[in-house]
């Protein structure tokens, strides 16, 4: 092969990485655009008075818009309040979630034992029976415990599910068996491989299960329905509630809370997705 | 080994959870019947409870902040009764009769007067068992209610619950919409059908639509139990099917919004007619006083008030003007409640007219009421200043939306159900109608 | 599911008896709360799919009354159709969304941050926000979607009803799933990503595979079980749909969108509760689940 060959082979490369760049780009500014309307729509709401949220044609920019639903949100409903139960509910929630489940698919993805598969089949399959089968009967027993209208109920249904076993069991079996071996060989506990190994190496899935575990807690909604009818316990899903009354419904301000109440799951969002960077595991692998 | 014990543990940990589930059911269950047995007379407990010591009631409502006059009622029976502390519990306006329900489940006692926002849910709970007879209890004569008492009556004799607030249907109309079209504004004497032409003249003089039906079963076709001849519970709905061909005919030629897309795009009808965006609206008298505020904020909001106007709602031919269809909001006792001397004889004073006149003046309409309690509503800052619409608040007749029956809770779901399907054209209103008569009378022959 | 200890060499009983303890003291601690606030309920609901219960009466057992009264249960019927047919279409789509959108954006590309960011905003928005603005794009008559089409030429009774019609519901809900979650799958996918070997694919450059090649051969084996688990939760999530419904379509026009979850919910909360009823529509669910999952899992295995 001739030199100007390759040049011209290392050229139309070149081109051709320029084209899909190119069409990489158009397609992530299509999909930004896509899910970005509903967010752009509830700002544009959240500004509007409640009579002009649903008139067409959409009017992005409000002609007549309203600030004082962002200082009304505060006086009209404790929203303080509300976003302090939800806050203390949800990091409670988050950080049981974390330690239990990571710590039971520890054993469901790298240790041997008696009844292992039916276990973990009967695990999965609780996911399978809907919430709302056994919700009532489920209440009746918290409030036998007079558990209603505590915040403990809450935390007690969110912070031990099946789902977070399964998902951190998922990841924990990418992880490769020889570092465990390597480490029982040095003399270290399954507890220590546990957290000195599984835990470092699972930054990404551990990030996934605090933004699904947080986001799931902050947006609840029919669990503190049913245990909260105390206006000072109730969580902000079930205060912004409070907009939506028997014969009208103020969109305008119940999109200001929304607003408001997604700037916290943005911002766990925003720092837990550096841990999506490649290679921690074959990172793992190489040392 | 090791999981078999412990299956069989976590087994026999259920089953005794399960047999305390039941024990506690059916000790519930005989707890009602000695508690029937040793009921109180009223007027005795009203006065023991009067000189008592401290009780602390728990009262279930919705929207707290919204309505002033749950609060002012609180307050103002407190004051009569310092010994009496009232609790409010919100359990909010969405869900109001299922959560209510959860919270009664079990037979449990926390809650002691519980609010009855409508009538099948109120039907439910009598069903469950949770909602203390009023018969022997109610100090009001069961006239003054204007036959609704009657209405609410169950199937046993029995009333559960006693109305305090009675809202009616009447027509709206945005009188600079009728000025445009050079139209004479609606009456308070109008036919159905005048009514019908009176939505195509002025949507042909102005573009504007005529009316605005609330997505609401009983906003569109509920006319028909006007006549006092039927009712929606009866089981045969062939009645319904002129004012749905009336209807569906006006969404075709496009004088009223259409009815699939107010459903899924939640336009409130209170925007659509604040916006001027129909002509008319037929509604409840609660509406009042959401366009009074309206009003009232409008200039501080730097939007222009609705210049509006209300008269009776229109009738079929041959009913007098002045009939109605009603909605009710009551109050009742919970079976289990601990505190049952106070909780009745806070329903009565709310009934009373000490709690009609606090009612009319957070601009609701008392159940019980009167010349007075309408001049109160009429006298509200922003009440349209003719004749006509004061005159409106006379009614003659009111049918409620739903008479109490125990099935009423699921023959609105069906009636409910194939409203929409013929709302939305998946069946035409003759089919919908047919599956109505069939589906309720299904219903009504389970024992 | 290689274990380690299998491999190592056995040292006789008490050994196995240590590492069976071990293991269980791994999952006491969510098990132990699991059982006590999830898994009694559900046994005690389980019970009563074979009773008549209001919550206010004593139970009363009527054997397997409830299942047979569901074979001549309308709304039970088309909810179980509904069911079936939202999930054959969101599942593969969602999937295949998800898994692109996670490769798109593990690529190194400028605002990476950002654009993951904003996928992941359909599922975070509140479900109330997110299904507004969908009716409102969406509206027959005046959304934009409609004045596209009609712009482009399609005749005015021609246009979809979309939410509002009775044939296209189901598959407006579909869609307004799948734009919803994808977000949500993305990110475990992503996660999932970040434990592939990225030698791995320059070894199968350096052999002169394509990209398609690499993606098939080398990625996507790697990628197996974040993908078993995102098939298994789809299905279930989407077997047991019913926000969705509620806040788009509230399960109409008539019965096109009702879902067994839907039903359950009405029949346990909304009218005269009843929960052994309810409980028996959940069990038909979770035996339709159970066979799912069991056919995956053994279609997992078998690839290993």
């Amino acid at each position: 092969m001739s030199q100007t060959a390759v040049k011209v082979k290392e050229h139309s490369a070149k081109r051709q990485h320029t084209v899909v760049m190119v069409l990489i780009y158009a397609l992530l500014i299509a999909i930004t655009f896509l899910m970005l309307i509903p967010f752009v729509w509830m700002i544009s709401a959240s500004f509007k008075m409640n009579k002009d949220v649903f008139v067409f044609p959409i009017e992005w920019i409000p002609s007549n818009p309203r600030p004082q639903n962002y200082t009304d949100i505060w006086t009209r409903i404790p929203l303080l309040t509300f976003i302090g139960n939800t806050a203390k509910i949800t990091i409670i929630v988050t950080l049981l979630q974390l330690f239990t489940s990571s710590f039971a698919a520890y054993a469901f993805a790298k240790l041997n034992f008696k009844g292992k598969n039916v276990l973990f089949l009967g695990y999965i399959a609780t996911i399978a029976l809907p919430w709302q089968a056994y919700m009532v009967p489920q209440f009746m027993m918290m409030r036998s415990w007079e558990l209603n209208n505590t915040h403990l109920a809450i935390v007690l249904l969110q912070a031990f599910s099946a789902f977070g076993v399964f998902l951190m069991k998922q990841f924990y079996e990418g992880v490769p068996t020889e570092l465990c071996e390597a480490a029982r060989i040095d003399g270290l506990s399954e507890y220590g491989i546990w957290a000195r190994i599984m835990l470092p190496l699972s930054k990404p899935a551990i990030s996934t299960l605090i933004i699904f575990t947080f986001v799931n807690t902050w947006n609840d909604f029919l669990g503190p329905l049913i245990y909260l009818t105390k206006t000072e316990l109730k969580t902000i899903q079930i205060g912004l509630r409070m907009f939506i009354t028997q014969y009208s419904a103020e969109y305008g301000l119940i999109m200001a809370g929304s607003v408001v109440a997604l700037i916290p799951v943005l911002i766990v969002f925003l720092s837990l997705q550096k841990y999506f960077v490649q290679g921690v595991a074959s990172a793992g692998l190489k040392g | 080994m090791k999981m078999k014990k412990i299956l069989a543990a976590t087994l026999a940990g259920i089953m005794a959870l399960n047999l305390a589930a039941c024990g506690a059911a059916s000790s519930a269950a005989t707890e009602d019947t000695a508690g029937d047995a040793a009921e109180p007379a009223t007027s005795e407990a009203g006065e023991a409870a009067a000189e008592g010591e401290q009780v602390t009631i728990n009262w279930a409502l919705w929207d707290l902040e919204a309505n002033a006059y749950w609060q002012n009622l609180a307050d103002g029976y407190m004051a009569e009764h310092p010994n009496v502390k009232i609790e409010t519990t919100d359990l909010g306006s969405t869900d109001y009769m299922t959560q209510l329900a959860t919270q009664l489940s079990g037979n449990n006692s926390e809650l002691d007067v519980v609010s009855i926002k409508d009538i099948p849910g109120y039907s439910n709970l009598i069903n469950l068992g949770y909602l203390e007879p009023m018969n022997d209890y109610l100090t009001i004569p069961t006239e003054d209610f204007g036959g609704i008492i009657e209405q609410i009556t169950a199937s046993d004799g029995n009333f559960y619950a006693v109305p305090f607030i009675s809202s009616f249907w009447v027509l709206y109309y945005n009188k600079d919409i009728f000025d445009q079209a050079n139209m004479e504004y609606p009456t308070n004497d109008m036919t159905i059908e005048e009514w019908d032409q009176m939505i195509r003249d002025v949507h042909a003089a102005t573009g504007i639509y005529g009316n605005h039906y609330h997505t609401w079963r009983s906003d569109y076709t509920l006319f028909g139990v006007m006549d006092g001849e039927h009712t929606i519970i009866d089981g045969n709905y062939d009645f319904l099917l002129p004012y749905y061909e009336m209807v569906l005919s006006e969404q075709e030629d496009g004088v009223v919004p259409d009815y699939g897309e107010l459903k899924t795009s939640q336009l409130h009808y209170s925007a659509a007619f604040e916006n001027g965006q129909a002509a008319m609206c037929n509604q409840g008298s609660w509406f009042l006083s959401t366009l009074l505020n309206y009003n009232r904020d409008a200039e501080s909001n730097g939007v222009a008030p609705v210049n509006f106007g209300m008269v009776k709602y229109p009738h079929p031919d041959g009913v007098e003007a002045g009939t109605t269809l009603g909605q009710i909001t009551s109050l009742a006792v919970n079976k289990n409640s601990e505190n049952k001397e106070v909780a009745i004889d806070f329903v009565n004073w709310v009934a009373s007219e000490a709690g009609a006149t606090i009612v009319a003046q957070d601009g609701a309409f008392p159940a019980v009421s009167s010349e007075t309690t309408n001049q109160i509503i009429a006298a509200t800052e922003g009440f349209p200043e003719d004749e006509a619409s004061l005159e409106a608040l006379n009614t003659t007749q009111i049918y409620l939306e739903m008479p109490l029956s125990d099935k009423a809770s699921e023959i609105e779901s069906v009636l409910n159900e194939e409203h929409d399907a013929i709302m939305t054209y998946a069946k035409t209103a003759e089919e919908g109608i047919a599956d109505m008569n069939e589906r309720v009378g299904e219903i009504l022959a389970e024992e | 599911m290689s274990g380690t200890t299998a491999a190592a060499p056995e040292k006789g009983l008490p050994k196995k008896l240590r590492e069976n303890l071990i293991a269980y003291s791994f999952i006491a601690p969510n098990f132990i709360g699991f059982c006590i606030f999830t898994l009694v309920p559900m046994v005690f609901a389980i019970c009563l799919a074979f009773c008549d219960w209001d919550g206010a009466h004593a139970i009363e057992f009527i054997g397997i009354q409830n299942f047979v009264d569901l074979l001549d249960d309308d709304t039970f019927k088309a909810s179980f159709v509904n069911t079936i047919v939202y999930t054959v279409g969101t599942v593969p789509l969602t999937l295949v969304c998800s898994l692109g959108l996670a490769l798109l954006l593990n690529q190194k590309v400028k605002f990476r941050n950002l654009f993951r960011t904003v996928s992941f905003f359909p599922y975070v928005a509140s479900l109330v926000a997110v299904a507004a603005v969908w009716n409102m794009i969406f509206s027959p008559s005046m959304g934009p979607i409609n004045q596209l089409l009609a712009a482009l030429g399609v005749a005015q009774e021609n246009l979809p009803r979309w939410a509002a019609g009775k044939d296209t519901a189901m598959i407006t809900v579909i869609l307004f799933s799948v734009w919803k979650n994808m977000g949500y799958y993305m990110v475990i996918y992503l996660a999932g990503l970040q434990g592939t070997n990225p030698e791995l694919n320059e070894a199968a450059e350096l052999d002169g595979a394509n990209k398609w090649q690499i993606f098939w051969n080398v990625t996507l084996p790697q990628l197996r079980p974040t993908t078993f688990f995102v098939i298994i939760m789809l299905t279930i999530n989407s077997f047991k749909v019913y926000d969705q419904m509620y806040m788009i379509t509230q399960g109409g026009p008539g019965n096109a969108t009702m879902t067994l979850v839907y039903d359950i919910y009405n029949v346990a909360f909304v009218n005269t509760p009843r929960y052994g009823y309810a409980s028996a529509i959940s069990m038909v669910l979770f035996i339709l689940v159970l066979i799912v999952t069991l056919i995956q899992f053994r279609g997992s295995s078998a690839n290993e």
